[in-house]
């Protein structure tokens, strides 16, 4: 319980963070401290709000309603050496339908400032998870399928025992998932976290209105959710059966080179065309169904 | 039985008293009706879905019909109670969403209401009646009322072309309903249902292309594409409550259809199963691409009927292939999900037609794109039409989402079956299921972000009170509530389920049923959760802003405030980025004006859609008849003499026949 609130409550802005100073690092500055983020969002819960006379409760509700279901996705997700809390049969289908919820209420209350801007980035999100949702499905259904289980905690550990094909699956697993996160995410080369042109963003432009705490609780979803993820790219990596302290340093270790990776891939790439940013997220798919072909070929479903 | 005969009596008298009340009480005289009608009806079903015993009666006839049997058991009984309790919603929603036709010349009321009454009345047989003559009667009725009630607003060309649309097609799906009564019948020498498990055991290839016939026929019905084209016409075109029980109820009479067929069914081949299961994804998909390329509001409604007939058809077809690998944790949870489906279907897209009309009445447009800024105006009205939104895109909290999980369960089973092909496509129609998901979210955004939030897109002429009558939003407020029971209650649906799905699964065996009762209630434990954190981190939220300082402002636009509000984003906008991706499926066309000139004067830009079977099966096909028929045309002189010729060479040609055959 206490891993699981440090992991969600605090890593998140370290998270954020480590990603900042890569990139400063990369540009050649030194950045600001690690711990930077918690301070900006910190800030904003002592600031007043701005609401826009054209919005209904909509607009209100959605951050909190974005950030529980992240908190509850969080939760059904193994940290380590302790398992999910919520975790439970088939709890990767609630999984991705708990951020589809709080992808509902971010759409509306983009939809809900009546600004145009806005009203693109939410369709361009929309459009986007509709190439992230299958391809999650494909991806899990397939670990499932191997490890012949239903449930995060479930799949993990089997994964790890399956046979000698494990490694390359891991691998590719991996892989896939690292580009839901930069999908999920919205980091390069998806959308530009930093960019200065409204046209060209997608998340950041959603949230153009929002501000004091409102702003916040946004911040602090969208980082929480790139380290939900995170977390499940580490419970793929981390082998099972090393002692729990071990594991659960791996774990921190995985995150933070996860952050490293993304700030240096955000220093290093640029944005990729909006109309070719679904083949990016395909490759996801692929690797799912590549995953999938090479669990039927080589031993047609578990012994 | 008698209770449930009494409740169709009830209905029939209420119809009848209609008819003879003055406009501005007609509705309620039916309501009032129904009502007592629906309670027995429900104090009969409910009981017998919950397990009771099956209720029936014989009414006895000579040779050919035979006896018919009306039997009430577990499965009729599901289907009944949603028929009743949508229906007699959709009554009261009528009295508000009427009154400003009454009295009105070109609308007819009384023959409005007494058509409403008889239409109930054989939704609600259909599913009791176990005699194939009497089942097609009824089922031929049905079909009648409901193009009847379609063409209230006849002296639109419009709706009087989507009316015949509709008749036409549903004579194409009795076409084959009949071929299919009728071979079973030259074999069983028998109308009766009860006869119809004999054959089907006997001969199996035989019995599973009979079960193809019977499912394109009630597949018309239901509206699973290919054959779906009637429903994106005939659902604009009927009033509100129409709509809403023809899209809720009576499209589901055709699952009913199936699911009573797949009863005598003993021994399904693996084709039925996969192509069951391809035709529900086909559906599931295109109907929700379809949708989102629609603007207007009841049409978008209409092609979300054909997903969620896709879906419900991705559980049956799942606890076909369940009886075909004798998997019964596949069967159960297939036919599990696909039946709480219909049920969540009838509900939440009841809810959501009632609001539709409830905009339309309000602002006589359903183009979305004139829309918007409406959840100001209408603010219960959009509230339930949000749940309605939340419910079909299968959101946690609301009763769409236990269902895709239940179908997600058996997909689940499916690929640990250890069966390489059926994991295969498992998995695969998990990836279906989830875009499926993920485009309603994005249609489903797009409707009710662009109806009811931002700014109205041009001046809207809104009567003095601008929120629907109370007798509208009552039913609304009823199907929300029960979306979101259902949602948060999960455990509730095994009592529910229990009964009608034992004849389906043939397992009488429910202990896999208790691992997944733990499931669910630790699901309905999580979302408990997921409700109550949401409200303390808004509390937390607030608990900050109690201090600061909260400002109105105009949005802030990125400093370019808009000069007119057609500047906000459009639905044809909204949903550009996806279709430009699927555009060889929806088929589009567009005309532009470009800005020409250093100061241009004008420019335009039109986008439209059509349904590629529409345009590249039906419209052809319908050509073709049309011009095959043309060459008789001919021989319709209206010259009655020449009428009467015929006439008498018809009656030489008989006389030299007989004289022929008979030596």
């Amino acid at each position: 319980m206490i891993v699981h609130l440090f992991f969600l409550l605090v890593l998140p802005c370290l998270f954020i963070g480590v990603i900042n100073r890569v990139k400063s690092l990369c540009a050649g500055r030194q950045g600001p401290p690690v711990i930077q983020p918690f301070f900006d969002i910190g800030r904003l819960f002592h600031k007043g709000q701005v609401i826009s006379s054209t919005t209904s409760f909509i607009f209100q509700i959605a951050p909190s309603v974005n950030l529980a279901t992240i908190v509850l996705a969080g939760l059904l997700i193994p940290v380590g050496p302790c398992p999910a809390i919520l975790g439970f049969n088939g709890d990767f289908i609630l999984f991705a339908y708990l951020l589809a919820l709080g992808r509902f209420f971010s759409l509306l209350a983009a939809m809900d400032t009546g600004n145009s801007f806005e009203g693109m980035g939410a369709s361009r999100e929309a459009t986007f998870s509709v190439w992230v949702e299958p391809a999650f499905f494909i991806l899990l259904g397939t670990l499932a399928f191997i490890s012949d289980q239903t449930s995060f905690g479930g799949i993990f550990v089997a994964l790890q025992h399956y046979n000698p094909w494990s490694n390359l699956i891991i691998t590719l697993g991996l892989v896939a998932l690292f580009i839901l996160i930069l999908v999920e995410g919205c980091r390069m080369p998806v959308d530009d976290p930093n960019t200065h042109l409204e046209l060209t963003m997608i998340h950041e432009v959603m949230v153009l209105d929002h501000s004091g705490p409102d702003l916040g609780l946004i911040l602090s979803a969208s980082a929480m959710k790139m380290v939900v993820l995170g977390l499940l790219i580490a419970d793929l990596l981390i082998p099972s059966g090393l002692p729990g302290w071990l594991t659960l340093l791996a774990t921190g270790g995985a995150l933070f080179f996860i952050a490293v990776v993304i700030g240096l891939l955000e220093s290093s790439m640029a944005r990729l065309r909006m109309v070719h940013v679904p083949q990016f997220i395909l490759v996801a798919t692929s690797i799912g169904l590549l995953i999938l072909s090479i669990a039927i070929f080589s031993q047609g479903g578990p012994g | 039985m008698n209770l449930f005969l009494a409740g169709i009596g009830f209905i029939l008298l209420g119809g009848i008293f209609s008819l003879f009340r003055p406009d501005s009480s007609k509705g309620k005289t039916l309501v009032f009706f129904t009502g007592m009608g629906t309670l027995c009806i429900l104090r009969q079903s409910i009981p017998i879905l919950l397990g009771a015993v099956t209720d029936r009666i014989v009414l006895f006839f000579h040779p050919p019909i035979g006896p018919i049997p009306l039997i009430l058991d577990p499965l009729a009984a599901f289907f009944v109670t949603v028929i009743t309790l949508v229906s007699f919603l959709g009554t009261i929603y009528s009295i508000g969403y009427l009154r400003p036709y009454a009295g009105q010349k070109g609308y007819s009321l009384s023959s409005h209401y007494f058509l409403l009454s008889l239409f109930m009345a054989s939704m609600l047989l259909v599913p009791v009646v176990q005699n194939a003559l009497a089942f097609l009667f009824i089922w031929e009725l049905m079909s009648l009322f409901s193009f009847l009630l379609i063409l209230f607003e006849q002296k639109k060309s419009e709706v009087l072309e989507a009316g015949l649309n509709y008749l036409i097609a549903m004579q194409i799906g009795v076409m084959f309903l009949t071929i299919g009564f009728i071979s079973i019948a030259l074999k069983s020498h028998s109308w009766n249902f009860a006869s119809f498990a004999e054959v089907f055991k006997a001969d199996r290839s035989w019995s599973n292309g009979i079960f193809l016939v019977f499912f394109v026929g009630f597949g018309i019905k239901a509206g699973f594409v290919p054959f779906h084209t009637w429903l994106p016409k005939a659902h604009p075109a009927a009033p509100s409550h129409i709509s809403a029980m023809m899209s809720g109820v009576m499209i589901k009479t055709g699952i009913y259809g199936i699911l009573r067929m797949i009863t005598f069914f003993p021994d399904p081949s693996l084709a039925v199963g996969y192509g069951v299961l391809f035709i529900a994804v086909a559906s599931g998909i295109l109907g929700v691409i379809y949708a989102i390329a629609e603007h207007d509001l009841k049409k978008l409604l209409a092609y979300h009927s054909v997903e969620n007939i896709g879906i419900i058809g991705m559980g049956i077809g799942l606890g076909l292939l369940g009886l075909s690998y004798h998997n019964p944790l596949l069967a159960i949870f297939g036919f599990a999900g696909g039946i709480l489906h219909v049920w969540n279907h009838a509900l939440f897209k009841g809810l959501l037609f009632f609001g539709a009309g409830a905009v339309f009445q309000k602002t006589h447009q359903r183009n979305m794109e004139l829309l918007g800024g409406l959840g100001k105006r209408m603010p219960y009205t959009a509230f339930f039409f949000l749940i309605g939104s939340l419910a079909i895109c299968g959101l946690p909290l609301f009763n769409g989402f236990i269902s895709e999980f239940l179908i997600f369960i058996s997909l689940l089973n499916g690929f640990r079956s250890h069966q390489p092909f059926l994991s295969a496509v498992s998995v695969l129609s998990m990836g279906a299921m989830a875009t499926i998901g993920a485009l309603a979210l994005l249609c489903f955004t797009k409707a009710f972000g662009v109806v009811f939030l931002g700014k109205p897109r041009q001046p809207i002429a809104i009567g003095e009170t601008s929120e629907g009558t109370p007798s509208m939003l009552l039913p609304m407020g009823i199907l929300g509530f029960f979306c979101l029971g259902l949602g948060v209650l999960p455990q509730l649906i095994f009592s529910i389920l229990r009964y009608p799905l034992a004849p389906l699964a043939r397992s009488a065996d429910f202990s896999v049923m208790a691992d997944l009762e733990k499931t669910l209630s630790h699901l309905a434990f999580v979302l408990c959760l997921l409700a109550g954190l949401t409200v303390i981190i808004y509390g937390v939220r607030s608990l900050c802003l109690k201090k600061s300082l909260i400002q109105k402002h105009r949005t802030w636009d990125c400093g370019y405030p808009a000069t007119t509000t057609r500047m906000q984003y459009t639905a044809a906008s909204y949903a550009a980025p996806f279709l430009s991706l699927a555009e060889f499926l929806v088929n589009r066309t567009s005309h532009k004006i470009k800005p020409e000139e250093l100061f241009p004067q004008k420019a335009s830009y039109q986008s439209h859609h059509r349904d590629i079977f529409e345009s590249y099966v039906f419209t052809p096909a319908g050509a073709a008849i049309r011009g095959f028929l043309g060459l008789f045309r001919g021989i319709q002189s209206g010259n009655i003499q020449q009428y009467i010729l015929y006439g008498l060479i018809f009656l030489v040609g008989v006389l030299i026949w007989t004289i022929g055959v008979i030596p």
